[in-house]
């Protein structure tokens, strides 16, 4: 069970290191912003949940994450097979690894530097 | 990830920390090339330095500007022309490099003097331009000149000019991006905000890093114009001074290149509230992604689908046809900064092109990551190589065509192999859907170029085939297709225009902007 979670972390994780853009920004704070700004609002949209983008930054992330979401459920149809608890179990399990391989497991030394 | 010993760098074991092969199943925490490093010595690079990166790349495109550099003839010259940022107002950028001509006696007794009348002399010379950028060279900064004060001075003696001053020196960093962080700076904290531009629409943005290569910024902001979003400006290709002056007032932040941008897009949402939106003006799938992404910021999904749906339908047949052929191309995806991650993923996604390395010189991790990601297994990527390690890297990785600038692309061209300009282009715009066509099709005719097979042989020694007297691109990339392959209906080669760019300078966009204009006016 567990290996097949992996499995299915490791599948979104290659989606988003290809596809995507937003988890590279330059700085730490500014990974640890994005992949929490998007990461959480793509979970609320595949589980069916209520989404704020209100303000331009909200916005900006929710953008994002209904173009994951979208990618995600016509990429991986066994996404349509979970329910919510276990949507958010793998999101989270996500959000960890991608946490680690753009934040604490990076080899970026530029992620430190304190001004942009 | 193991990283990579090239045998001609043996002698300099400090390079090896700054090649790496993606392996199965390795992942970015594994190794990373190091980047954005002074260059090792003993190791000859390739890279521009800190004023070109300001002045070349970035502050030259804007097209309303006398570019003066504050320095010796050469610095100018070198960084003239060479990238073809055109613009519509008859290429003023381009047409002109202007110096202060700095000599031996003004390294002695100043420059300051020489440099007042320079600006004068280029606005009496020129005197419908009002606009000037000054970009100080290596000469000028070493013995302290002064330039912001003789600018201000000009300012207040020529009330109607403006003048924007960048102190990039050329050694004002490891290599051209130095340039590219000093002139983003220097921009925001001199100009923007300097001036309220005339907002004409509720969806306003700038698009960023973005520098109008054949006329790359003329086919998106025609998306934009589309989907109904004004452009307040474009950082920096075909845009005008006063343009980028009032970046402050746009509601989003689109970013392009971001290696040479984001810094810009990173102080304009600290210090505006502006947010930034990362996007892929190449491929099919990426531009749709992205442009989906800007329309659904505005609440403007329908157009924006609508726009994609048009032009997916009319292109997508073409880009079909050089698929079938491009598949298993071998290629070496050497450019500057941000085309190593724009193209990696999506040549090989949409065109079978295999990316067996990728490179930068000038490149940071960021950079790095970005590529590896989206790369295949087993390429190499290598940063800040020097020549000998990229022809090492040609011998032993066998590519069909190399996408890389005109010094590197030069030296492929000896080793027989092919090159395309990925810096100024062959054949551009390269943006956008018929762009990512015209891409496609510049990569066929380097790869099957008839010309290309001929050079490869040595008449003194390689037996010469007489039984055939000539031969086509078709009768090369179709060997290996069947006959209902070859001729699948509907498929077709490119069949856009020459020049696609020219017919979109004067289009009007009545119908969206117009309704737009009623709301912010009232009437509706």
């Amino acid at each position: 069970m567990e290996d097949l979670m992996k499995d299915r972390i490791e599948q979104l994780v290659d989606y988003i290191m290809k596809w995507c853009l937003w988890q590279f920004h330059s700085r730490t704070w500014d990974r640890k912003r994005q992949n929490e700004g998007i990461l959480t609002k793509t979970t609320q949209l595949l589980c069916k949940e209520p989404v704020e983008h209100e303000t331009p930054e909200d916005k900006c992330y929710w953008v994002d994450a209904v173009v994951l979401a979208g990618s995600f459920k016509s990429t991986y149809p066994w996404l349509s097979t979970l329910d919510n608890e276990e949507i958010k179990r793998l999101m989270q399990g996500l959000k960890d690894r991608i946490d680690f391989l753009t934040i604490t497991g990076s080899l970026n030394q530029e992620l430190t530097d304190p001004n942009y | 990830m193991p990283y990579h010993e090239f045998e001609c760098s043996k002698c300099i074991p400090e390079r090896k920390m700054h090649a790496v092969i993606k392996g199965p199943g390795e992942d970015l925490s594994m190794a990373l090339p190091l980047g954005y490093l002074n260059t090792i010595p003993g190791t000859i690079s390739e890279r521009g330095c800190a004023y070109c990166g300001a002045k070349h790349v970035i502050g030259t495109p804007m097209k309303d500007v006398i570019h003066m550099s504050h320095g010796p003839i050469g610095c100018t010259y070198d960084t003239w022309q060479t990238k073809r940022y055109i613009s519509d107002n008859d290429n003023f950028q381009i047409k002109y490099t202007f110096a202060t001509d700095m000599k031996e006696k003004h390294v002695i007794f100043g420059a300051e003097s020489q440099l007042k009348q320079s600006i004068i002399d280029a606005f009496k010379a020129f005197p419908k331009i009002k606009r000037m950028s000054i970009y100080q060279t290596c000469a000028s900064a070493l013995i302290g000149d002064d330039i912001d004060a003789v600018a201000r001075e000009v300012m207040e003696e020529m009330p109607d000019v403006d003048i924007f001053v960048c102190n990039s020196p050329g050694f004002g960093g490891p290599s051209q991006s130095g340039g590219h962080h000093k002139i983003n700076i220097a921009w925001i904290n001199q100009k923007v905000g300097t001036i309220e531009p005339k907002i004409t629409s509720q969806y306003v943005i700038n698009y960023v890093g973005e520098y109008n290569i054949q006329g790359d910024a003329e086919v998106m902001v025609d998306y934009f114009r589309r989907m109904g979003i004004q452009v307040l400006s474009t950082f920096t290709g075909n845009s005008t001074y006063d343009d980028l002056r009032g970046m402050h007032r746009a509601h989003l932040n689109v970013l392009e290149c971001a290696r040479s941008a984001e810094y810009i897009c990173n102080e304009l949402r600290k210090r505006y509230g502006i947010p930034r939106l990362d996007i892929d003006g190449c491929g099919f799938k990426p531009l749709s992604d992205s442009l989906l992404k800007v329309g659904m910021f505005f609440g403007l999904e329908k157009e924006t689908q609508a726009l994609i749906d048009e032009e997916i339908a009319r292109w997508k047949p073409e880009l079909d046809w050089y698929a079938k052929r491009l598949k298993g191309v071998k290629v070496c995806l050497w450019p500057g900064g941000s085309k190593l991650w724009h193209w990696a993923h999506t040549i090989h996604d949409e065109m079978g092109v295999e990316v067996v390395s990728v490179y930068s010189k000038f490149g940071h991790q960021g950079d790095f990551e970005k590529g590896i990601s989206r790369c295949e297994e087993g390429a190499l990527a290598i940063d800040d190589p020097n020549e000998l390690e990229a022809i090492e890297a040609m011998k032993t990785l066998k590519p069909d065509v190399i996408f890389t600038g005109v010094r590197p692309g030069e030296v492929a061209k000896k080793l027989g192999v092919q090159y395309l300009n990925a810096h100024a282009y062959h054949n551009g715009p390269y943006k956008g859907f018929e762009g990512w066509v015209r891409f496609a099709r510049d990569i066929y005719n380097a790869v099957y170029s008839p010309i290309h097979q001929l050079a490869g042989l040595d008449i003194s020694k390689d037996e010469i085939s007489v039984d055939q007297g000539f031969s086509t691109r078709r009768m090369i990339s179709d060997v290996n297709l069947s006959e209902e392959e070859a001729n699948t209906s509907g498929e077709r080669p490119y069949s856009g225009d020459y020049d696609c760019v020219t017919k979109l300078r004067g289009k009007t966009y009545p119908i969206p902007l117009a309704k737009q204009d009623e709301v912010l006016s009232g009437a509706v």
